[in-house]
């Protein structure tokens, strides 16, 4: 396990690449903390408020005190105050968290769902009218914008049927499931419909090279079932890039999926980073964006691991 | 909380029952207002906050002194009476002996006097100080009588004082240094909980001095797509939501079982210039862009026609007739006149900066405005900013134009002291000032006179549009929308939602 | 023109080349303005109307023709997602060739210069860039080529690597060959076929990119249109005037349909036996 240690050792590394690089840009856009609070009158205060406002913020001193004292503090897992929250970030973070993660995991189900069987059925099929069919509705999920599947899901809905899930909450899986899932299902609709699209052209594809490959061809022409070929044979080989875009993909969502999380107005880590970001809420926006940043690259260690062991030919070694 | 509806099936549609339909919701019986809004407050410290949905909120919680109806006159709150001294310099507040804090203690003139304390200190960083800055001293006499020694007359002192920024808070909270984190007012609801830029929980506050609220409590959703507002009282999930895009706001009437509420608002939509830069220097040049702009043609595009054209005074009981201002009809051989007098009658270039959805028109307006004034050779370039970094540059002065929604006031003094004085804390925005308007003003702060107020303020309006350092445009409404079974909302132009305590909601 | 007349024998590949083929078309004839109307006249008093005889696909707001206004949109899309992917595929081919082919320092620098970009949420890396920069045609072209980078250049990296250790790269080495010249020659002849399905691929994120942060207000600036800008605009919208919504909607996703099929086709030319894996 030569490349886990190498992974591991670069880890602290790019989280550290990360943390400036969102420690300088959030900076580098004009506007701050007090601008952001008061607006326009901003405008009437004397420099003696300013400077009260300024250490009140934490912003009075250089960049480099401040992002030392932001480090020291993250190192000792304290990643600061959100003045927006008016609590530790982390407490914020990990608020927020299980509605993404919750949201991520429910996308990639119905993306699985949807998109492993349609992909491997329209394998079957390869250039049928079918196989075309499906392709197509792949083709359209994976074009039209999130934005518009969830404007269009809600207005119909509403309009349509004068039903919607309540907006603008979020029940926690364990205090009442059903209510939870009705809060997510129509966003993890959104969010799967893409997904779903994206994998199911993974899943043709895969099986398709797959299929043709000599082991398949020699299982047919032995008189192997056709039904135990695919899914006994290829399917196992086939789902190796089905992983790793799904992993990726994953990855992804659990930083949040601002467009979706705005539309449907849900407490997640996307819009909360949106929010901090338009606020200025400094270490909110820092402390997430690492917390994010962090999840990904777990996220994909644990692909390229399920990758080798799918995977028994590839070595890690040149990645 | 959190029962905001009950778990009820619906039958019969086949798509809700497939989306699991415990997550639906039916119109709720019970008698907590469900409400939503697009934007959040960004914080609990009433004398720090200046967005308006911090105020909206903050308005349900905490009392000031005295507070405005909706004609906008100054009626009790926290005041049970108030008098001026004969010289205009010492004004006098008797205090509602009921009026308790939500920690059970009474509102006492200490009280007063150290939120006033709090409010004018440097280090609390306050912008409304610059309102309240001829007070010299507070007296506290006994426990509910508050004298504020006054440094000159200051008529429109009264009016800043309505401001939910000149809140009243317990004195033992800034001792403990908590205000901001809890919010302990006086007024008609206690804030239990509060997700920032997610929910807000009210409930009734039992022991509030001006009456009981016939609701138990407010749910305040944030839905931050407006769309999503529409849809979710169409669906019944939310019984009363404010609505700031007029093209969303328009919809809401075509349904059956709503109701839209339109309020003419304070704040005006205009056309900032910049009079430092070239070539906004010259009158003739500012005069041209304001006979060329139809400011009744940009409403009817960006917001569908929902406003008034308006001059510079937006308070009924002060604006004047805009027909009666310069060249508020529009006139394109004028105009080219102008500009070719002035030496510009090729037009120029300049670029107007906007904010994004702050207010949701203000795109359109720019664009509207582009073409118009594209027509006496003017070429603007519009640029959009995300509404901080607008506010930044608005600040520096750092635009040739900009268009924007600025705050009104119910008195002209407070409204226009920043810009249109010599003293202003704003000029630096502003960039244009005449000893004209700086007379005027002074003259209308210390007149207590109602009659000769107007007549000044009259004066100083007709000067201000015909100099045209700014294009005032026109005011918007508020809206609020609402299931029909809510009943008695009282909106007000300052667009407070404090009538929310005499809502009920029918079952 | 062999790849050319390999396109239009492949199924998807003809359907691919002849709607990209067509965009191509309206967005030159959009770009050079022959569109039936101005596409920025305001034709204020014929405001949201419905599609007619004189206004094809209606008016917007602003009594603006939609069918002009989506013309303009198209070459406007197409100048962002073209400009963007190529910025984003030669600044990845640069930098996964350098890493691929200097020593192990190098490599590791680059890699990890490209893990923390990778790592750093991709739309919010694209809003501060462009709240920093503030908005406009170029700064949605820079953010979107920022955030691409780093999978161009992976792609280009995990090939370069194994061929430089093929045979045929020592060969060329051994006979002399510069350093240039092998980079040049045998490289880029083995990285065309996965990099031009990644291109295709990419061209369609983002057009759907350019989208999303034209909803967020920080795409395309007005007057000027692109699809995104039209479709986000038209959201409030939607119920008055559904024209508004249905044309520069149909417009994306025909378009990206179009990139699609033609990458699936280009794939399938260009190297039938590379594995089916897109990033």
């Amino acid at each position: 396990m030569n490349y886990l240690t190498r992974r591991l050792v670069t880890f602290p590394l790019v989280m550290l690449g990360v943390s400036v690089l969102v420690f300088i840009s959030i900076r580098l856009v004009p506007g701050d903390a007090i601008t952001a609070m008061l607006g326009t009158e901003a405008g009437l205060l004397t420099p003696e408020q300013r400077a009260a406002l300024e250490a009140y913020f934490g912003i009075d001193q250089s960049w480099p005190v401040q992002y030392g004292r932001w480090l020291l503090g993250a190192l000792k897992g304290d990643l600061g105050i959100s003045v927006t929250f008016g609590k530790p970030v982390l407490d914020v973070i990990l608020e927020r968290f299980p509605l993404t993660l919750e949201l991520a995991l429910l996308s990639m189900a119905i993306a699985l769902l949807i998109g492993l069987p349609a992909g491997v059925f329209a394998a079957t099929r390869n250039e049928k009218p079918s196989d075309l069919g499906v392709r197509i509705f792949a083709m359209i999920g994976q074009s039209t914008p999130n934005f518009v599947v969830g404007l269009l899901l809600i207005y119909i809905l509403s309009v349509g049927f004068g039903v919607l899930p309540v907006m603008g909450a979020f029940t926690p899986l364990f205090q009442d499931p059903l209510e939870n899932l009705g809060q997510l299902i129509l966003p993890a609709l959104t969010l799967g419909f893409a997904f779903a699209a994206s994998v199911t052209r993974i899943a043709r594809s895969a099986m398709l090279d797959v299929l043709s490959e000599d082991y398949v061809r020699t299982a047919r022409s032995k008189g192997a079932p056709a039904m135990s070929v695919l899914w006994r044979h290829a399917l196992p080989n086939a789902l190796i890039p089905v992983v790793t875009l799904s992993g990726v993909e994953f990855g992804y969502l659990l930083g949040g999926a601002v467009i979706v999380e705005q539309i449907f107005a849900l407490p997640g880590l996307g819009r909360m980073v949106l929010d901090a970001i338009l606020q200025r809420d400094y270490a909110l926006v820092q402390g997430s964006v690492l917390f994010i940043a962090l999840n990904f690259m777990i996220v994909n260690l644990l692909v390229d691991l399920a990758y080798a062991m799918l995977d028994p030919r590839i070595r890690l070694g040149d990645r | 909380m959190g029962k905001s509806f009950s778990g009820k099936l619906i039958c019969g549609v086949a798509l809700s029952v497939a989306l699991g339909a415990a997550g639906f919701a039916v119109p709720a019986a019970a008698a907590t207002l469900r409400m939503a809004w697009s934007q959040d407050a960004t914080g609990l410290d009433p004398h720090k906050q200046t967005a308006f949905s911090s105020l909206r909120l903050l308005e349900l919680i905490y009392e000031p002194l005295v507070r405005l109806d909706d004609a906008l006159k100054i009626v009790p709150a926290l005041a049970q009476s108030w008098e001026f001294s004969q010289d205009s310099k010492t004004l006098t507040f008797k205090l509602d002996p009921d009026a308790t804090f939500q920690n059970g203690d009474k509102v006492t003139s200490a009280d007063v006097k150290a939120s006033f304390e709090r409010l004018m200190a440097e280090e609390t960083g306050a912008a409304a100080r610059a309102n309240f800055l001829s007070i010299a001293s507070i007296d506290t006499p006994d426990e509910t009588t508050v004298v504020f020694n006054l440094s000159q007359p200051d008529v429109p002192l009264l009016t800043a004082m309505t401001n939910i920024n000149a809140a009243v808070v317990p004195a033992s909270e800034i001792a403990a240094g908590t205000i901001g984190t809890k919010a302990i007012g006086s007024g008609p609801f206690k804030l239990d909980k509060w997700e920032p830029n997610a929910k807000e929980v009210l409930s009734a506050n039992k022991d509030w001095a001006g009456g009981e609220t016939s609701i138990d409590g407010i749910d305040i959703s944030v839905l931050p797509d407006e769309t999503a507002i529409l849809a979710a009282l169409r669906a019944k999930q939310v019984d009363f939501a404010l609505i700031n895009d007029p093209l969303v706001a328009t919809l809401v009437p075509n349904e059956a079982g709503l109701r839209l509420d339109r309020t003419p608002v304070l704040n005006y939509h205009v056309l900032q210039l910049n009079p430092s830069r070239t070539p906004m220097t010259e009158l003739g040049v500012r005069q041209a862009i304001s006979c060329a702009v139809d400011r009744q043609d940009v409403l009817d595009t960006a917001l569908l026609g929902e406003g008034k054209v308006t001059g510079p005074l937006t308070m009924p009981a002060y604006a004047i007739d805009p027909s009666q201002l310069f060249c508020y009809e529009r006139d394109l051989d004028k105009a080219k006149q102008l500009m070719a007098d002035a030496g510009y009658a090729d037009g120029f270039s300049a670029t107007v900066i906007a904010a994004t959805g702050e207010p949701p028109t203000a795109a359109a307006e720019a664009q509207v405005l582009q073409s118009q004034l594209a027509e006496i050779g003017i070429k603007l370039d519009i640029k959009l900013m995300e509404l901080n970094v607008y506010v930044d540059t608005w600040l520096k002065g750092d635009f040739d134009m900009a268009v924007a929604l600025n705050g009104g006031r119910a008195d002209p003094y407070s409204m226009y002291n920043r810009y249109w004085t010599k003293a202003g804390n704003l000029q630096k925005v502003a960039n244009y000032i005449d000893d004209t308007l700086d007379d005027l003003m002074q003259q209308g702060r210390v007149e207590s006179d109602p009659e000769k107020r107007r007549e000044i303020f009259a004066a100083f309006e007709k000067h201000l549009a015909e100099v045209s350092p700014w294009i005032w445009l026109y005011t918007s409404y508020s809206y609020t929308a609402q299931q029909n079974n809510v009943e008695g909302f009282v909106p007000t132009p300052t667009g407070s939602l404090f009538g929310l305590s005499k809502v009920s909601v029918a079952k | 023109m062999r790849i050319l007349r390999a396109i239009f024998t492949h199924p998807s590949g003809r359907i691919g080349g002849t709607i990209v083929g067509l965009y191509l078309v309206v967005a030159i004839l959009g770009a050079l303005g022959f569109t039936p109307h101005d596409p920025l006249m305001q034709f204020r008093i014929d405001r949201l109307q419905a599609p007619d005889a004189v206004h094809w696909m209606g008016t917007d707001l602003f009594g603006r023709d939609v069918a002009s206004r989506l013309m303009v949109g198209i070459s406007q899309s197409f100048v962002v997602a073209f400009a963007s992917v190529a910025l984003a595929a030669s600044a990845g081919v640069v930098l996964g060739l350098a890493a691929a082919w200097s020593g192990k320092g190098w490599d590791g620098l680059i890699m990890r210069i490209m893990d923390v970009l990778l790592a750093f949420p991709a739309i919010l890396l694209a809003l501060l860039i462009i709240a920093v920069v503030g908005p406009g045609t170029w700064t949605s072209v820079m953010a979107i080529a920022i955030v691409y980078t780093p999978i161009f250049t992976r792609v280009v990296r995990g090939p370069a690597l194994s061929l430089k250790t093929r045979d045929f790269v020592d060969a060329a080495r051994t006979f002399g060959s510069s350093r240039y010249y092998i980079l040049t020659r045998h490289l880029m002849l083995n990285l065309v076929a996965p990099l031009t399905v990644q291109v295709t691929l990419a061209l369609a994120w983002a057009l759907l990119t350019e989208a999303g942060l034209s909803f967020l207000g920080l795409g395309t600036q007005p007057p000027a249109s692109s699809l995104g800008l039209m479709l986000s605009d038209s959201r409030n919208l939607m119920e008055m005037a559904p024209w508004l919504l249905v044309f520069p909607g149909l417009a994306i996703m025909i378009g990206i349909l179009g990139f699609n099929l033609l990458g699936d086709a280009l794939r399938d030319i260009l190297d039938p036996k590379t594995r089916r894996v897109a990033a």
